[in-house]
């Protein structure tokens, strides 16, 4: 599949295991395709605030907001989602406040299994579906920063339990249209962000499974924090064969570059951080083999950036990356 | 940084949890997902079972991680010995079984236990209940540390977004289900207990119009039932849920707050150590994993001005010199993180003592054996 085509979904929904950044990837995605003159809306569907923080603007709630041009954002909860439900089908503020007192989301989630999970994506399907006055649609593209791995398979699914559990009414019918956005390939790609490490590689090549069982379209694999190689191919070897601390202490002494009197035992550890960077690459390139044995997916490697973890300058700095590798 | 928290880091970075696996009872390692609370939860568990105690890892992730790393190819939800460690047994928790098994303790009946467990609810609640799964959990800790069959359990936690969910479980489950709502909804006026069944009578009130509109009216009639089935077992959670969170805030017990060095991780192991704090739970200390070591002391002269020039001097040059300058630049950047890792730590600890702190580097390789696990828990267990 082609990896320009991923601006055209309606619906990008981005998961990966926790801790591989994938709210970095999906801001910067949401930046990316802003700058490309794609009206975007990010949305979070946890409430734990990353994109206010990243953004640092003021905490995001269930409003939309403009935080940048072009750029929307939203949290999506489900007390808030349910209350707009309940309002469109019934009206009456009045009503839906008292169904929506301090436990009854708690209720409604035991209720109907999956159904916050309903009510949250139900939100994202209202936005997707959504027309301005002149009939066209309100979005380009919608992004969703989706729960992590080991729940999307289910995050995903409850609309569809739901569709079983409800035979008929309206949860039903607006459930089942929220299953036709999920399955319809065109307008709703699934993203995977791993790292080049087993224990990620290894849940992303089990979730891609998951997810294509569930008939949803799995789009190109994001591979975060690939470390740079900085050896080419000569130093690499050069520093692998036999580059002695005496030899290494010497060449950095013609560089003028002193390493006073601890020489020997300074370029004997600086060696030894190359060796361990090297190995760290080897293992790089075995998962890189693994996805590629395992997994029928185009994949975009984001490179690691030295202390800028989940900043704006990441984004910045991959949304940059994206647009080229997009367009 | 301010002096105070510095003093704070610097002592907690002398402790270690040497003391914890040699003395406690249940080890819970909790933390954000994804910064390796099931591999630090083995490698406690390992340095248990070294200093001859009974010991015992129980893991709940789904992903099935702790197998991985004790190279196991699966975990059943009965203990499982560990090769090559002598006195380790792993498992991994069946929510279902233990769901099940909390539910015929608890009904009065069989019949009514039955009852419950074939209701179509039932079976989804595990998946639909926030806290479900951690209450099993601590349920399961509970009922093996009162079997005594071990001198000490090892238990990591599921990577739940509110932190702390499993500390509010019990709590949350058992208001949950004697909660104002559900009364209400059971009916207004009669216990729930005598409402089994009678759905009809219990549709006059205001939400239950709404809601079989919405819903359709079987599904609610399955729903009260199955609510009104739990009503004779509402006195047995509570109990069991009291008797839980006071074996999780005694000394018998310790918590471990696991992290990474990024920002998110440090903010949420901030809001654990809090937490913790606040419920006075007794925490055993904050590992940091991941983290990038400071250079080795013989290249602390390595400083940032002239590494540049000599830099770009040895690129001009062939690949011995080229390897050379990418060296450096490779200690130069190192060190860079190094102290961002460290400002980002003490930023996150900010005026929070975590007791004990191990940072933990980066290991060269991904740990998926007994050999790593020792690896890892020599930095948890120094002495």
């Amino acid at each position: 599949m082609d990896i320009g085509s991923l601006l055209d979904a309606r619906l990008l929904i981005v998961t990966g295991k926790g801790g591989v950044g994938k709210s970095t990837v999906a801001a910067a995605l949401a930046v990316a395709a802003a700058r490309m003159g794609r009206k975007t809306c990010l949305v979070e569907v946890e409430g734990r605030q990353a994109f206010s923080r990243l953004f640092e603007t003021a905490p995001w709630d269930f409003t939309e907001r403009e935080f940048r041009p072009g750029l929307w954002g939203l949290s999506i909860d489900p007390d808030a989602s349910l209350a707009e439900y309940l309002e469109m089908f019934y009206g009456g503020r009045r009503l839906s406040q008292l169904v929506v007192s301090s436990t009854a989301v708690e209720f409604a989630t035991a209720a109907a299994p999956g159904i916050k999970d309903v009510l949250l994506v139900g939100k994202v399907k209202e936005m997707e579906r959504r027309r301005d006055v002149d009939g066209r649609l309100h979005y380009d593209l919608i992004i969703v920063d989706a729960p992590p791995t080991g729940r999307i398979v289910r995050f995903l699914r409850a609309p569809e339990a739901a569709t079983e559990l409800v035979g008929v009414g309206p949860i039903r019918s607006q459930a089942q249209q929220v299953v036709d956005l999920l399955l319809n390939g065109q307008r709703t790609q699934v993203l995977l962000v791993t790292l080049l490490e087993e224990m990620p590689v290894a849940e992303t090549v089990d979730a891609v499974a998951a997810l294509r069982e569930l008939g949803v379209n799995v789009g190109p694999l994001f591979v975060n924090r690939v470390l740079q190689e900085r050896f080419d191919e000569q130093s690499r070897k050069a520093l692998a064969d036999d580059l002695e601390p005496a030899e290494l202490t010497a060449l950095l002494a013609e560089a003028d570059l002193d390493l006073g009197d601890l020489g020997l035992e300074a370029a004997s550890a600086l060696r030894d951080l190359g060796m361990a960077h090297l190995r760290r690459l080897e293992l790089q390139q075995q998962m890189r083999e693994v996805i590629e044995r395992e997994l029928d997916l185009p994949t975009i490697e984001l490179p690691y950036v030295y202390g800028a973890e989940l900043g704006s300058e990441a984004v910045t700095m991959l949304a940059t990356e994206f647009a080229q590798v997009m367009t | 940084m301010s002096r105070q928290t510095g003093a704070v880091l610097e002592g907690a970075r002398r402790r270690d949890f040497t003391q914890v696996v040699a003395e406690r009872g249940v080890i819970v390692c909790t933390g954000p997902g994804g910064v390796g609370k099931t591999t630090a939860a083995a490698a406690l568990a390992i340095a248990a079972a070294r200093r001859g105690r009974r010991t015992l890892v129980l893991t709940i992730d789904p992903a099935r991680r702790l197998a991985q790393s004790l190279g196991l190819r699966e975990l059943g939800d009965e203990p499982h010995p560990v090769a090559g460690v002598d006195g380790l047994d792993a498992m991994m928790l069946d929510m279902k079984r233990t769901f099940d098994a909390v539910i015929d303790r608890h009904a009065p009946d069989p019949r009514r236990a039955e009852r419950i467990k074939t209701n179509r609810f039932y079976t989804q609640l595990s998946d639909s209940l926030a806290g479900t799964q951690e209450y099993m959990a601590m349920e399961k800790l509970y009922e093996l540390h009162a079997s005594g069959g071990y001198d000490c359990l090892v238990v990591d936690t599921p990577p739940t977004r509110s932190a702390l969910d499993f500390l509010d479980a019990p709590k949350r489950l058992t208001d949950f289900l004697e909660g104002r709502f559900l009364k209400l909804f059971l009916s207004p006026g009669m216990s729930a207990g005598r409402a089994i069944g009678r759905v009809a009578a219990l549709s006059s009130g205001l939400f239950l119009k709404v809601a079989s509109r919405v819903t359709g009216a079987d599904l609610l009639e399955d729903l009260g039932e199955f609510f009104a089935s739990f009503e004779d077992m509402y006195e047995g959670f509570k109990y069991r849920a009291q008797a839980v969170y006071r074996l999780l805030g005694s000394h018998t017990c310790a918590f471990v707050v696991v992290t990474s060095p990024e920002t998110p991780a440090l903010r949420e192991a901030r809001y654990f150590l809090q937490r913790l704090a606040q419920d006075g739970m007794p925490t055993a200390g904050l590992v940091v994993n991941r983290t990038t070591p400071a250079l080795p002391a013989a290249l602390s002269g390595l400083d940032g001005k002239s590494v540049p020039a000599a830099v770009s001097r040895l690129n001009e040059g062939g690949p011995e010199q080229r390897a050379a300058g990418a060296l450096l630049r490779l200690a130069v950047d190192r060190a860079s993180v190094h102290r961002r890792e460290r400002q980002a730590i003490a930023a996150a600890l900010h005026g929070v003592d975590p007791k004990a702190l191990v940072e933990v580097p980066l290991m060269a390789t991904d740990i998926h054996d007994v050999a790593g696990l020792e690896e890892l828990g020599a930095y948890l267990v120094r002495a």
